[in-house]
């Protein structure tokens, strides 16, 4: 499958909200089609149309640039917020509902906690789903640059990589490091819970957010399976390309 | 070359002038031009976008020689929030306190030429900025101005500081057409800009590491405060740094995120410790609903920060809140009778696998993006440090002739010995850093080798560049074993 087609995918799949937010690979690639490939040509519109067609497609370049990295801080801001509402409210519960607080209720810690354990969960999912938005444009801008320069003979791709490499939209250590709070949250409140968690739960709740959850675990699975097919070798080949990414249990992401 | 009495301002600019003119690419009709251009570059990052078209308006005919608050439009534009891009004119400019009088000339032609501004909606303001700027350059005055906002949106990436030298060859090179019409010295300002030069190029990354690592001084400052000279405002946000306190303030996102108009709002990257404040600052006035956001950007007592950040930070924070307040409110109302116990169990085991099924499908993608996003990085290094090796042999080409090498078949050796070690490899548990340092290894040889092995011609190089990137793919297929679980 060819990287525009997986493009698709990949959006078709992610949250709604997201879907217009990614490289417009196509739109990018239909003005390096328009650049002609005979830049020699004799006839002062040929050449003036090929420079109009590469500054349209630098024009669109950085606007998309400037599109990512709103979104992307936009949503760093909300995860930020969120990761510490989350974090708050675990010790607030425990305060509350648990064994040694003001009004110790089993039950009603149970279900908090289950509710903080989902939150979390969604919350994590959604900020490597960012992560990933941010590496899919990464990747769709690498190649267009690759497929401009070839086109133009021009050498823009190696320092405009550069100057992508330290935008907002890619350099997700922030959310990273989020990413990685929320697992240890996880890991360290949750094993404890899980076996109490399994006595209740309120069926109709639980729908509402199996949606949410759905979608999220929908297109993290997307993502996965993409990134498996974007790393197998292609004819392109080069030393810019990623290595092959073998997943162990390939077989059973796909099936979902 | 043409005597340019505007362009002796500022060391820097006289700089690349010199080398501007060096390069012979700029024809007589091009006088103010080459100074912003290569201004540009260490000014970028902290420059406030002001409306191109309020100046305008405000100052139709600047004199030459006054310092004058504006730049190529297309630059500052490029980078403007999204309603930026699309309300204000092709033509906001980028850093008041970088653009001088050189832009003068510009400005009083595009003042000149305002009324044939078009302002046809398009999709997307592209094309319509290159039908106008086309349409400009067929003017023979205005052929300054277009190819500096052609500069613009190629430099504003940052990405493109031109070196002197490298103007020429590179002017010559690329060129379609080695006729000297206007058009032409479009292109050439166009290849100049893509030419990388690592010169200007620290400054630029200085800047925005220095902005990005440690959470410092907010850019917003620096965006609306104009500046008079560039110089003075490539110091000040490393100044203001050293003077913060805490040391993780907000980060700014990168300059090109910033807005400098009033009404648009600057782009902010907030970080958890300046959330942090935010919430003890809100707290302390009562909570999220009595909250005002006045009373909290005076709390928090953080320069740079604008009510406009704090406002919709705040309306974050409510909407983030209510939400969960809403769900332990019903929670508090659940009482199940016992006859549901048995559904929930099964459910509420269902549910805890695939709350856990979900988290580990997401940790997985995690580690991979993280891999990848390092490869990704590391890649680009060894690129930039490849086109780095190339450029010194270019430059010492002329210099040492040669040089006997005993050593041009040790980068084949070290590469060769590379791939059949990749595969038996695959199974290893090799670590990703054991990978990338090998790699960066076989570059450092190579450019050891390359360094102590001037060839007089260019052929050698490319032979030994494939050398360098062979071992390349095979050790990025070493570092893809962690990624098997």
């Amino acid at each position: 499958m060819k990287f525009g087609k997986r493009l698709k995918h990949q959006i078709q799949e992610t949250l709604p909200e997201w879907q217009d937010k990614f490289l417009s690979y196509k739109d990018l690639k239909k003005l390096v089609r328009l650049i002609s490939s005979a830049p020699s040509s004799s006839s002062l519109e040929g050449v003036s149309e090929s420079r109009k067609a590469q500054l349209d497609f630098i024009y669109l370049l950085n606007a998309e640039i400037n599109k990512f990295n709103s979104f992307f801080m936009d949503q760093e801001e909300d995860f930020i917020i969120c990761h510490k509402e989350l974090q708050q409210r675990i010790p607030k519960v425990i305060a509350t509902w648990g064994p040694n607080g003001t009004e110790p209720s089993e039950v009603d810690y149970i279900e908090e906690m289950w509710e903080i354990r989902r939150d979390i969960v969604n919350l994590h999912g959604k900020m490597v789903l960012l992560e990933n938005y941010s590496n899919i444009n990464y990747i769709g801008l690498a190649k267009i640059l690759k497929k401009f320069d070839k086109r133009t003979g021009g050498l823009l791709r190696l320092p405009f990589i550069q100057k992508v490499l330290k935008q907002p939209f890619f350099t997700t250590d922030l959310v990273s490091k989020l990413v990685k709070e929320c697992e240890n949250t996880i890991d360290a409140m949750f094993p404890a819970v899980e076996q109490e968690g399994e006595r209740r739960e309120h069926k109709g709740e639980r729908e509402d957010t199996m949606v949410a959850e759905q979608s999220i675990f929908r297109n993290t699975v997307a993502a996965l399976v993409t990134m498996q097919e974007m790393k197998r070798g292609s004819s392109t080949y080069s030393e810019f390309s990623l290595s092959p990414l073998n997943l162990v249990d390939s077989d059973l992401i796909q099936s979902f | 070359m043409e005597a340019r009495p505007t362009l002796s301002i500022q060391g820097a600019g006289a700089k690349h002038l010199s080398n501007l003119e060096a390069s012979g690419a700029m024809s007589s009709s091009l006088p103010v031009l080459p100074i912003p251009l290569e201004q540009k570059y260490p000014k970028l990052p902290d420059s406030p976008q002001v409306s191109f078209e309020r100046e305008l308006m405000t100052n139709p005919m600047p004199p030459r020689g006054s310092s004058m608050v504006t730049n190529s439009s297309v630059v500052g534009h490029i980078f403007s929030s999204d309603s930026g891009f699309s309300s204000d004119l092709q033509f906001s400019s980028v850093s008041p306190h970088e653009r001088h009088s050189r832009n003068a000339p510009f400005i009083s032609q595009l003042s000149n030429n305002g009324a044939s501004l078009p302002l046809t909606p398009s999709s997307h303001s592209g094309p319509f900025q290159s039908r106008a700027l086309s349409h400009y350059s067929k003017e023979s005055s205005d052929v300054s101005w277009c190819t500096d906002p052609l500069q613009g949106f190629l430099d504003y990436p940052d990405s493109v500081p031109t070196q002197n030298c490298q103007i020429e060859s590179s002017g010559g090179g690329v060129m379609a057409s080695e006729d000297h019409t206007k058009r032409n010295d479009w292109q050439e300002w166009a290849d100049q800009l893509i030419t990388d030069d690592d010169a200007l190029a620290p400054n630029w990354n200085e800047l925005l590491v220095d902005n990005n690592s440690v959470g410092l001084e907010p850019k917003t400052e620096i965006y609306q405060m104009p500046k008079q000279s560039s110089n003075s405002s490539v110091p000040q946000p490393q100044v203001q740094q050293l003077s913060i306190p805490s040391g993780e303030l907000c980060t700014v996102g990168s300059p090109p995120s910033s807005v400098g108009g009033a009404p648009t709002k600057p782009r902010m990257r907030w970080t958890p410790e300046l959330h942090e404040r935010f919430v003890e600052a809100v707290s302390q006035l009562g909570g999220s609903e009595r909250a005002t956001p006045k009373g909290v950007l005076k709390l928090m007592k953080v320069e740079g920060l604008t009510i406009y950040h704090v406002k919709s930070h705040l309306q974050k924070y409510r909407t983030a809140r209510y939400r969960p307040d809403s769900s332990e409110g019903t929670s508090e109302k659940k009482t199940n009778p016992i006859e549901e116990m048995s559904l929930d169990l099964k459910t509420g085991i269902e549910i805890t696998e695939a709350l856990r099924l979900q988290m580990e499908v997401q940790k997985r993608l995690h580690e991979q993006l993280e891999i990848q996003r390092n490869l990704q990085l590391r890649i680009e290094e060894q690129g930039r440090y490849l086109q780095m090796m190339f450029e010194k042999q270019y430059k010492t080409t002329g210099e040492k002739l040669k040089v006997s090498s005993p050593t041009p078949g040790d980068p084949a050796v070290s590469s060769s010995d590379a791939v059949p070690h990749s595969p038996a490899n695959n199974e290893a548990d090799t670590s990703e850093k054991d990978c990338a340092k090998t790699a960066i290894n076989a570059i450092d040889n190579s450019a050891t080798l390359n360094e102590s092995n001037q060839k007089s011609d260019g052929k050698q190089k490319t032979p030994e560049s494939r050398t360098t990137e062979g071992p390349e793919p095979a050790v990025v297929g070493q570092s893809s074993s962690p990624a098997r679980e």
